[in-house]
């Protein structure tokens, strides 16, 4: 009797997850596993800025309880850091030594936050919000009623915005040209979409550009970001959010084609017949646009992955996104994105 | 969850340092005032392949035993502490490192068989060892550092530790162990706490750490020592070696003689010789060696010749696994020997029983002139607990029933007939004192004899005169916890595993099931009134032991005739709390349902 098919996912944010279960439903003999570079089991990002209001238990966010991956039978990699992929020998690689053999490889690796050079040294001195614990640190290093300063302001930052000012938080955003980020705000529109992030009660600073970010206060537990012109602007936390970048780094030895992300076809083929990719992490072919091109957002990812699954599952399916990507300003004078539909 | 209470498993090969890991961990927790148990498992082999486990249960109440799953595991060594990962509860830790040197084949490393419902911590150990001290032998510091860190440990009381472990070292050791510690702590500090392990603080505070932490062997050596023993002779065998190394290390302070003899036989020879002479007088062994005991034995019993033999046992039958436990030995002890040789055999139930057994085994020696035997096995002779000194030394000084002066013109009787059945006793040398001694049946004056009726009284006089020992009024021979009067099941155990006993009594209480425990240390001769009166209280009776026979139910359903379910297990491990609770919920629900 054959060894049921190696299925490895890399990867476990919507895409990864809705790819494996996705796999499951369809084969329910394969062999599923899920590597994962965080500690917990899958839970949407979205529902990070949950953290200030009602959610103090990464269980309480977790959108399986442990218990789903045994009854799935789904191996879940958790702390698990690909490093290399060898697509002739069809193997991965991981930071901690071990080598692991696939039949098919589903890359849903996502992408993670940009941060512009000049900023790169102040890292250590910036809150992230790309996981559970990140946003938890977050909300700790912020007192109550305190100040978060925003750089750039992406989709994912103006989304975790809406929360903070909700919950009595101070949000100024300095913003530039990553603001709205991945949308493309044409210049005649820009203004009026900062108007309505004010009317929505954040604070925004234009045309200011930062160039460091300093430890302030007793502890040195506050911040102070200083701008080009010697202004300054003091806070709690300071937070990127310019965007997201491919994770494809351990992907460049592995014989697929690589422009900013996995290059894949309109069916998240990769150029490898046995690695397929979805979400962030991948460039999809456009026959309108006669282009590969990025699709962002949380409705755009779920459907990726349950595409890609189908499809090496043997369905013939292409992914088509969400047809209106347009930022809009809604009856209340609030900006509002598609790409934050879940 | 319970935050007054926390296990934790430390799991590598042979020569990890993980037994040396779990040592500090459970002093520097003691010192701080918790209440600690601990047990190792280690393998037969010195160093490089086998597995060791070192488990220590950190609570601020008493606790009976270690617990079925841990809180933490502590990975060493994936290779070994894999299989162990089972063990951890849910929202548990798993820490392991996350930087091997060697490359692994598929499934070699611990992410690959964490369960979802565990939190997995990965730490560079050997890095972070290596940055600290220069090598990676410190990774065994380096994660108690990290388990400091992480759950808040007070770390005053590790410095401590490690300084007074390394203190014949070269002091660079020292230093070096003590900048793993704190690398450790630093990345423990560091990491974002996902796991739901709590330790509240230590119960009684300062007043807890006043007490000290023994394993049973420990306590042995201690009692031997606060009995004044005088004389030891004894032949290395596991799990009994370590009460000679240390009584090698202290006697001589006190005046005191060891002997490493050729064997066990010599052993036992010198031990009834020295006590004969009046010096208290021990040996100590496992099942092996009282094997070959057991034939001098019956000389100590015909000749009333008081001695104390120590009884480590492991897993037999002959050599068998020497570094496992079992309570196999049972028969042996009670029963072991030619003729009708009764002598006392006392079974401690815990840590503090080894020391109060091991002292007032030479008082009931000398009380009754015969071996004693105190019945230990290796999960008791090697698990740590805490205990509390106690204020005054309770062991009686020896001279019970010595005949200081013969009265002129009289010949003196070594085995006359009294009261209590024992008979006043002189040293060798004594004036007037002269007997013949031997271990051929013999009459009053000591005298070769087998007539029927000299048999038949000196039979008598040698179980009669023990009979007085099961009304000791300074020592627990047996006892009963939990329900009072009638209860829905009983559970009757000895030795090592009442720990067990006494957690799962306390949990079906919880449940809402009458149950009652009773442990019995005295087991030779038994207190047969006080186990009826128990077993007459309970509609089932159930006898935990680790032994394939039952030995203890048989010694019991021979005794008094009352059926009972036997739960044995030879895994060569303690008895799991489970296994109990789980015949305990068996019986009182078919009873229940009857």
């Amino acid at each position: 009797m054959a060894e049921p098919h190696h299925n490895v996912i890399i990867g476990h944010g919507s895409a990864g997850n809705g790819a494996a279960t996705t796999l499951r439903e369809r084969d329910p003999d394969c062999r599923i596993t899920i590597i994962n570079m965080g500690s917990l089991p899958f839970y949407n990002r979205y529902d990070l800025p949950r953290v200030f209001q009602d959610c103090d238990d990464w269980r309480d966010i977790l959108a399986h309880p442990p218990s789903y991956y045994d009854e799935q039978r789904i191996t879940l990699r958790r702390n698990s850091r690909v490093v290399d992929v060898d697509g002739r020998a069809r193997t991965i690689t991981f930071a901690h030594n071990e080598v692991m053999h696939y039949d098919r490889l589903l890359v849903c690796a996502g992408g993670r936050g940009y941060l512009p050079e000049e900023l790169s040294d102040y890292r250590h001195l910036m809150h992230g919000f790309g996981s559970f614990e990140a946003a938890v640190s977050m909300r700790e290093a912020l007192s109550d009623g305190g100040t978060v300063i925003m750089l750039g302001g992406d989709m994912i930052g103006l989304d975790l915005a809406r929360t903070l000012v909700a919950t009595g938080r101070r949000v100024v955003l300095v913003a530039n040209d990553y603001t709205f980020w991945p949308h493309r705000v044409a210049a005649d529109e820009r203004d009026g979409h900062l108007h309505a992030l004010t009317h929505m009660g954040i604070e925004v600073r234009d045309g200011a550009h930062p160039i460091a970010v300093e430890a302030v206060g007793e502890s040195g537990s506050a911040r102070r970001l200083v701008f080009e012109d010697g202004a300054t602007l003091e806070g709690d936390v300071v937070m990127p959010f310019y965007g997201l970048v491919p994770s494809v780094e351990f992907m460049l030895r592995s014989g697929v084609d690589i422009e900013r992300g996995l290059l894949v076809d309109p069916w998240l083929r990769t150029t490898d017949e046995n690695i397929w990719a979805a979400g962030d992490v991948c460039q999809i072919w456009s026959d309108e646009e006669k282009a590969y091109r990025f699709y962002y957002g949380w409705t755009n990812v779920r459907v990726m992955g349950e595409v890609v699954a189908r499809n090496v599952t043997g369905a013939d399916e292409t992914f088509a996104g969400i047809e209106d990507e347009r930022l809009r300003v809604d009856e209340k004078g609030h900006i509002y994105s598609p790409f934050w539909e879940h | 969850m319970k935050h007054n209470d926390i296990q934790i498993a430390i799991c590598g090969s042979a020569g990890d340092g993980t037994i040396a890991a779990g040592d500090i961990l459970k002093r520097a927790m003691a010192r701080a005032g918790y209440k600690v148990i601990a047990f190792d498992l280690y393998p037969a082999e010195i160093r490089g392949f086998g597995k060791c486990v070192a488990r220590v249960r950190i609570t601020t109440e008493q606790a009976y035993s270690l617990k079925r799953h841990s809180d933490v595991l502590v990975s060493l060594d994936d290779s070994h502490a894999i299989p162990h990962v089972g063990e951890v509860r849910d929202y548990g830790a798993v820490i392991y490192d996350d930087n091997p040197i060697a490359r692994l084949p598929e499934g070699g490393h611990m992410t690959a068989h964490v369960r979802p419902s565990q939190v997995p911590y990965g730490l560079s150990q050997r890095q972070i060892s290596e940055l600290a001290t220069g090598a990676g032998r410190s990774r065994n510091i380096v994660i108690l550092g990290y388990l400091a860190g992480l759950y808040g440990f007070p770390v005053a009381q590790f410095r401590q530790v490690i300084e007074a472990k390394f203190r014949t070292k070269a002091a660079a050791v020292t230093e070096g162990n003590l900048r793993a510690f704190d690398a450790g702590f630093e990345a423990g500090a560091a990491t974002f706490k996902l796991d739901d392990v709590v330790l509240a603080p230590p119960a009684h505070g300062e007043e807890g750490a006043k007490t000290i932490m023994m394993t049973g062997n420990g306590a042995v050596v201690r009692g031997c020592l606060d009995a004044g023993i005088e004389t030891f002779f004894g032949y290395p065998i596991t799990p009994a070696t370590t009460i000679m190394e240390r009584l090698a290390r202290e006697m001589p302070k006190r005046g005191g003689r060891l002997l490493q003899t050729e064997d066990e036989i010599s052993a036992i020879s010198a031990t009834l010789g020295a006590g004969y002479a009046g010096a208290r007088a021990a040996t100590a062994t496992s099942g092996p060696g009282l094997a070959l005991m057991v034939e001098m034995l019956g000389l100590g019993v015909m000749a009333e010749v008081p001695a104390v033999v120590f009884v480590s046992q492991r897993g037999g039958p002959s050599t068998g696994m020497p570094t496992k436990t079992e309570q196999s030995d049972l028969n042996l002890a009670v029963f072991g020997g030619a003729g009708d040789a009764q002598r006392i055999v006392l079974a401690p139930t815990n840590v503090e029983g080894c020391y109060r057994c091991a002292g007032k085994a030479f008082e009931l020696a000398e009380a009754h002139q015969t071996p004693v035997i105190v019945l230990m096995d290796l999960y008791l002779s090697n698990r740590y607990e805490t205990v509390v000194p106690p204020a005054a030394n309770p062991f009686a000084p020896k001279g019970a029933k010595t005949l200081d002066k013969v009265t002129a013109g009289e010949t003196y009787r070594r085995y006359a007939a009294t009261a209590d059945h024992v008979s006043p006793r002189t040293l060798p040398g004594q004036e007037g004192g002269m007997h013949a001694i031997t271990g051929l049946e013999h009459d009053e004056f000591g005298r070769p004899s087998d007539q029927a009726k000299v048999h038949m009284a000196m039979s008598a006089k040698r179980h009669d005169k023990l009979k007085a020992a099961v009304e000791h009024p300074d020592l627990t021979v047996c006892k009963r916890f939990g329900d009072e009067g009638p209860v829905d099941v009983g559970i009757l155990g000895w030795g090592s595993n009442f720990g067990e006993i006494l957690e799962a009594m306390y949990a079906t209480q919880d449940e809402g099931i009458r149950c009652a425990a009773m442990k019995v240390v005295m087991l030779s001769p038994l207190p047969l009134e006080r186990i009826a009166a128990f077993l007459a209280d309970c509609k089932e009776v159930l006898v935990p032991e680790l032994n394939y026979e039952g030995q203890f139910a048989n010694l019991i359903t021979g005794a008094l005739g009352r059926p009972v379910t036997r739960l044995t297990r030879v895994t060569g491990a303690p008895m799991e709390v489970e296994e109990i609770l789980q015949v305990v919920r068996s019986l009182a629900g078919a009873r229940t349902a009857a």
